[in-house]
């Protein structure tokens, strides 16, 4: 099942490129129709999941290379902690084709690397060896690279070009990292490199965990490696933001979950407290940066630096509320920050600038817009009933034993955040209706509405009934706390 | 007593009806203003029916909680959350105050806001508030209160910016709202606290904890993070000054939201967890004691020089919380609650009042009305009816209210008790400034009507001079000044007390009525005292206000600019410190320290990649000859780690 998962995109992707010249704005169809296929093929796998059942489920396995003693095979599998990124990777994959509906800059290139960069993030999620993931978490760089730098705006090889340093940067360190752990417990298979993983190397341990753990870091990002971000984001066209923020993002809070607190549990038991100095800087550093911005779409970068801080604090917190709270932000963030850039889009598609002190009075113009801007507002400022209330909660939950002064500063950046949020909305939707937007038409076309209302309901669905996530998240968390318990 | 007891499910009935008319009108009745009007006054109809009922099974209980099972709403490992409903004296009359004003508000709305372009969506949101309100009130955990108290505070935020065109109204709803969070933060971090110390967020089992067992740390770092959120919702100082500028609402939703029910969920809050409250140290409640009363001062001070109607009387809510917070903080429980009850019927009429008064006006200045009494009596009467229960006169029910306060003062803290005497002196002057001003003197010609989109008015009402309000708003008017005479009268019974501290534990019962002639005889003589000042002043003319004024002289200015505590709050913190300090010292950081050294980084490769691409051109190969460095420097970095690693990957 999950290798079907993780062919659709990719047999999408092939016929999107395969398709005659003079056929190439149907290049968008296809990309509906695989994206679609791979969703329902999620929501199967996600609804099938035994809640009830700890370790991998779905696993798909063979042999793939073998050299020696060493052998790389392709295994694929979810469990807990994956199985909710997977479904928010069928959800949003969905969205970015919908909201890519009007490219028509050579559209049969764009939709098979948005098809392929599906693919390449599924592969991250499901992956079980290391060398598969980082195989995987490498060629998710094409396909962004492309993406942001022929169809973005802006600076966008300078933007495209500088995520890829950083990611490069930090993957070239992961790669090392995970060569060391391969090589000391004799396999790369993440299950067996958990139930028995090794204690001491070539290189101390900490070595290790820092190469791992700055590659994960970076892609997170938190504060000093966040700088990339809102480059990349500002000048990436809508659906890759979308993407980039609602689930690329979230490889780095998967990996340092999967592999560096179930592998190295007693190097991230000693590193806590710098984790979560980091976490809590990096929650209130994100917050006041973007309380600054000026263009709409930065500004929502900006405050994803600021969630993504929850996620590490989570982390931090070590046990097993506040690694679920981590485990929640992640989807609940990619769900709101993905509505977010969305509707930043469909705003910039009308007004064509993103320059708040530009605007004013949208609301007038464009309620459904406006109302969904509010509502994503609202869930990203940690409202209750919305999905990131329980995140944050759990995650503050959590962290409060272990670490109260960062989880002080975190619980702070909600009131930042509600400054950013009702500030923009304030600037942008409020206000006289003013003669130069008074052409501006509402969201109506079917593939506008359809990208809102399937994010909006699975913000508010999350918030009014988490059980639907938190009994998957627990039996995914469950063993990751019980290795960081048996080490401590 | 003649009824059964209510069953649980009739309870989350109350709940249910105002989000069923809420989703009924998003849904439905989006493009049908009148059937949405209707369809909200069926809904806390129904809810108001099941109030009394659940009421009445309260009072038959003693005030003493309903044992109800709690409904499980999700859990992670030992974090677990569940629903239920907590019934007993306390909640039994927050319930019956809620839906009862809620009720008559929307009667009162539909005349009010007819003619308004938003008309379902101002029915759609006060559903939604009404049902949050309630949720809150009835909650039998903190979690499930504190979950509803953020959704009042979302429905204040698009009620206070209903007319979102405006932009003072668009920045009054913003203010609100995060003034609130800074409130919040505490109960945010009381919240994390008490988790972490208890594992629970049941309210019986933290009260029951803090009065035996939580060390004096704990409590005190949970009663005073859940005194910050109080403060932030029921304005008290310093956190005071979001609530005159939420004025710019609609006034049905200041009659409401800002002055009888969520304005009143911190006091709330703070008589909820009363145990903890007690429990804690002496410090504490004293720090609580005095913060009340300074706000209770202060705003009243406030309330004696400003022009406009609503923000008098939006002083003078804030002064009256002052009160309410005052009495907590010195253990008078009944006393704090009884003033919360009376105080929501007699201001809700008075803000009601204010918009009948500016419905014929189109004016909240008060120095634009006058004479209002002849050609609006019935207005008149019952602004009238509730200014002499606010200012406490006998035997009206602000009196006997207030004078359980003023008692609970005297017996613990007689510098408390002369402030509270003060605040009722100032109250009796301000309510009475107003009075003169608006419904005596001659008609100073109002103001024209506001096109699109003041304070609801059809044109037909724009002309022709003043004219009293229609039935719909006349009708509540009357209703809520039977309350607002007769409310105070079950106080000698010690019937309203038994009931509320039958929420409390059986040992911290101890409520007795008795009036002590010291404080009955002051409060009255301040009362009526005020009466005459503003008599003096406003209707006599004897001597001139602007003489009194002179004589304040650099004071007056100072209070007339409200302290200028928005200016130190918006222009020196928010503006100031935080905008184009902090926030801009971290953005340039960012962009010349954190950024420059990744440029750097950037341009080195940038310069590799266009000497590469001077012989490979195309983004794929530019992107291949990255990679390639990618995978060198990984070589490279994994040679630095190890030395020994090559020999053993090649046997």
């Amino acid at each position: 099942m999950l290798t079907t998962f993780l062919l659709l995109p990719l047999g999408g992707a092939v016929l999107s490129a395969l398709l005659p010249h003079d056929r190439a704005r149907e290049a968008r169809w296809i990309a509906l129709v695989f994206a679609m296929a791979a969703f329902l093929v999620s929501v199967v796998m996600f609804v099938m999941f035994d809640r009830t059942a700890e370790g991998y489920q779905f696993v798909d396995q063979f042999d793939w290379i073998a050299a020696g003693d060493f052998t790389i095979q392709y295994v694929v599998g979810v469990d807990g902690l994956s199985a909710p990124l997977v479904l928010l990777l069928g959800l949003l994959s969905v969205v970015a084709v919908l909201v890519s509906w009007n490219i028509d800059v050579k559209p049969k290139q764009y939709f098979a690397w948005l098809l392929i960069l599906e693919a390449a993030v599924a592969g991250v999620f499901i992956s079980l060896d290391l060398i598969q993931f980082f195989l995987f978490w490498e060629l998710e760089l094409i396909p962004m690279y492309l993406l942001i730098s022929q169809w973005g705006s802006g600076r966008r090889l300078y933007s495209a070009t500088k995520f890829l340093i950083y990611t490069l940067a930090g993957s070239a360190l992961m790669l090392a990292g995970f060569l060391v752990l391969g090589v000391e417990a004799g396999t790369f298979d993440m299950a067996q490199i958990a139930a028995d993983p090794p204690t001491e190397a070539i290189v101390p341990m900490a070595a290790v965990f820092w190469a791992i753990m700055l590659a994960f870091l970076v892609k997170l990002p938190v504060f000093p490696f966040h700088t990339w971000l809102p480059d990349a984001h500002t000048d990436a066209p809508t659906a890759v933001s979308v993407m980039l923020a609602g689930v690329l993002l979230k490889m780095g809070g998967y990996g340092i979950l999967r592999i560096v607190v179930s592998i190295m549990p007693e190097q991230a038991i000693e590193f806590r407290t710098v984790l979560a100095t980091l976490a809590g800087f990096s929650v209130i550093w994100g917050a006041i940066i973007t309380l600054r911005q000026t263009d709409l779409k930065r500004l929502v970068a900006y405050s994803s630096v600021s969630h993504m801080g929850y996620v590490l604090l989570g982390v931090a917190a070590l046990g097993p509320v506040g690694l679920s709270g981590a485990a929640l932000q992640m989807f609940t963030h990619g769900t709101i920050t993905g509505l977010l850039f969305v509707m930043v889009g469909m705003v910039y598609d009308r007004t064509h600038t993103r320059e708040i002190s530009q605007m004013s009075g949208l609301m007038h113009r464009m309620p459904v817009i406006g109302v969904a801007m509010l509502l994503a507002g609202l869930a990203s400022l940690g409202l209750p009933g919305m999905s990131g209330f329980v995140a944050e909660l759990t995650t503050f939950l959590g962290a409060f034993g272990p670490h109260p002064t960062a989880t002080i500063f975190a619980i702070f950046g909600v009131v930042l955040s509600a400054g950013y949020i009702l500030w923009m909305i304030q600037r942008v939707f409020h206000g006289p209706p003013t003669e130069q937007w008074a052409h501006l038409t509402d969201a109506r076309e079917w593939w506008e509405y359809a990208a809102i209302v399937s994010l909006v309901v699975a913000i508010i669905g999350v918030g009014i009934y988490p059980a639907i996530l938190t009994d998957v998240v627990e039996a995914g968390i469950a063993p990751i706390a019980a290795i960081v318990e048996a080490a401590s | 007593m003649m009824l059964p007891d209510i069953p649980q499910a009739a309870v989350w009935a109350i709940y249910f009806a105002p989000i069923t008319s809420f989703l009924v009108i998003v849904a439905l009745l989006r493009d049908r203003p009148l059937q949405a009007g209707r369809f909200t006054i069926l809904a806390i109809g129904v809810a108001w029916l099941l109030s009394v009922w659940a009421l009445d099974t309260t009072i038959g209980h003693d005030g003493e909680a309903l044992a109800w099972g709690t409904h499980h709403w999700f859990s992670l490992f030992n974090f677990e959350v569940s629903f239920g409903i907590r019934l007993d004296g306390l909640s039994g009359v927050m319930i019956f105050v809620v839906t009862s004003i809620s009720l008559l508000v929307q009667v009162y709305s539909t005349g009010y806001m007819s003619g308004d372009g938003g008309y379902s969506r101002f029915f759609a949101l006060m559903s939604l508030f009404t049902a949050a309100m309630l949720g809150l009130v009835m909650a039998s955990s903190l979690l499930q209160l504190f979950i509803h108290w953020e959704l009042v505070g979302l429905t204040s935020y698009l009620l206070i910016g209903f007319w979102f065109h405006r932009p003072s109204a668009a920045a009054a709803a913003k203010k609100a709202f995060i003034v609130t969070r800074f409130g919040d933060f505490g109960f945010m971090l009381a919240l994390v606290l008490i988790w972490s110390k208890t594992g629970t967020f049941d309210i019986a089992e933290i009260n029951a904890l803090a009065q035996d067992g939580l060390s004096a740390a704990v409590l005190t770092g949970f009663v005073l993070g859940l005194f910050a959120g109080a403060a932030g919702k029921s304005a008290q100082f310093p956190l005071h000054f979001w609530l005159p500028d939420a004025m710019e609402g609609p006034t049905p939703v200041s009659s409401i939201v800002h002055s009888a029910t969520m304005v009143a969920a911190g006091v709330y809050l703070l008589a909820r967890m009363f145990p903890a409250v007690d429990a804690s140290p002496g410090e504490v409640q004293t720090t609580i004691a005095y913060i009340g009363g300074f706000t209770a001062i202060f705003a009243a001070t406030m309330g004696v020089v400003a022009t406009d109607i609503k923000r008098v009387l939006a002083y003078s809510t804030i002064s009256q919380l002052g009160y309410m917070v005052m009495a907590i903080g010195l253990g008078g429980y009944v006393a704090a609650i009884f003033h919360l009850f009376t105080h929501a019927f007699f201001k809700s009429l008075l803000f009601q009042g204010a918009g009948s008064v500016s419905h014929a006006t189109n004016t909240f200045e008060m120095p634009l009305m006058g004479g209002l009494r002849k050609v609006m009596p019935v207005t008149f009467i019952t602004f009238l009816i509730g200014s002499l229960s606010l200012a406490g006169v006998f035997p009206l029910a602000g009196f006997w209210s207030k004078d359980e306060i003023l008692l609970d003062a005297y017996n613990h803290d007689k510098i408390l008790w002369v402030v509270g005497t003060a605040v009722a002196f100032l109250t009796a002057l301000y309510m009475f400034r107003a009075i003169f001003m608006t419904f005596f003197g001659e008609y100073r010609g109002g103001a024209k009507p506001e096109h699109g989109g003041h304070d609801a008015h059809d044109d037909a009402h724009g002309h022709g001079g003043p004219h009293e309000s229609p039935r719909s708003m006349l009708i509540p008017l009357i209703a809520l000044s039977i309350p607002a005479i007769l409310f105070g009268l079950v106080a000698p019974s010690g019937f309203f007390g038994e009931l509320v501290e039958g929420a409390l534990p059986e040992a911290m019962r101890h409520f007795h009525f008795h009036a002590n002639v010291v404080v009955v005889v002051t409060s009255t003589v301040a009362a009526l005292g005020g009466i005459a000042v503003a008599a003096a002043i406003y209707y006599a003319g004897k001597p001139q206000s602007s003489v009194i004024r002179a004589k304040f002289g650099p004071l007056a200015p100072v209070v007339e600019r409200l302290y200028y505590v928005n200016e130190v709050a918006e222009d020196g913190i928010v503006r100031g410190a935080l905008y184009n300090g902090a926030a801009r010292g971290a953005a340039l950081f960012d962009k010349y320290v954190v950024d420059m050294a990744v440029n750097m980084v950037g341009t080195v490769t940038q310069f590799t990649g266009s000497i590469l691409r001077r012989t490979i051109t195309g983004q794929v190969q530019s992107y291949t000859s990255i990679f390639i460095l990618g995978v060198v420097g990984a070589a490279g970095a994994l040679l630095v780690l190890s030395g020994g690693l090559l020999d053993r990957l090649v046997p």
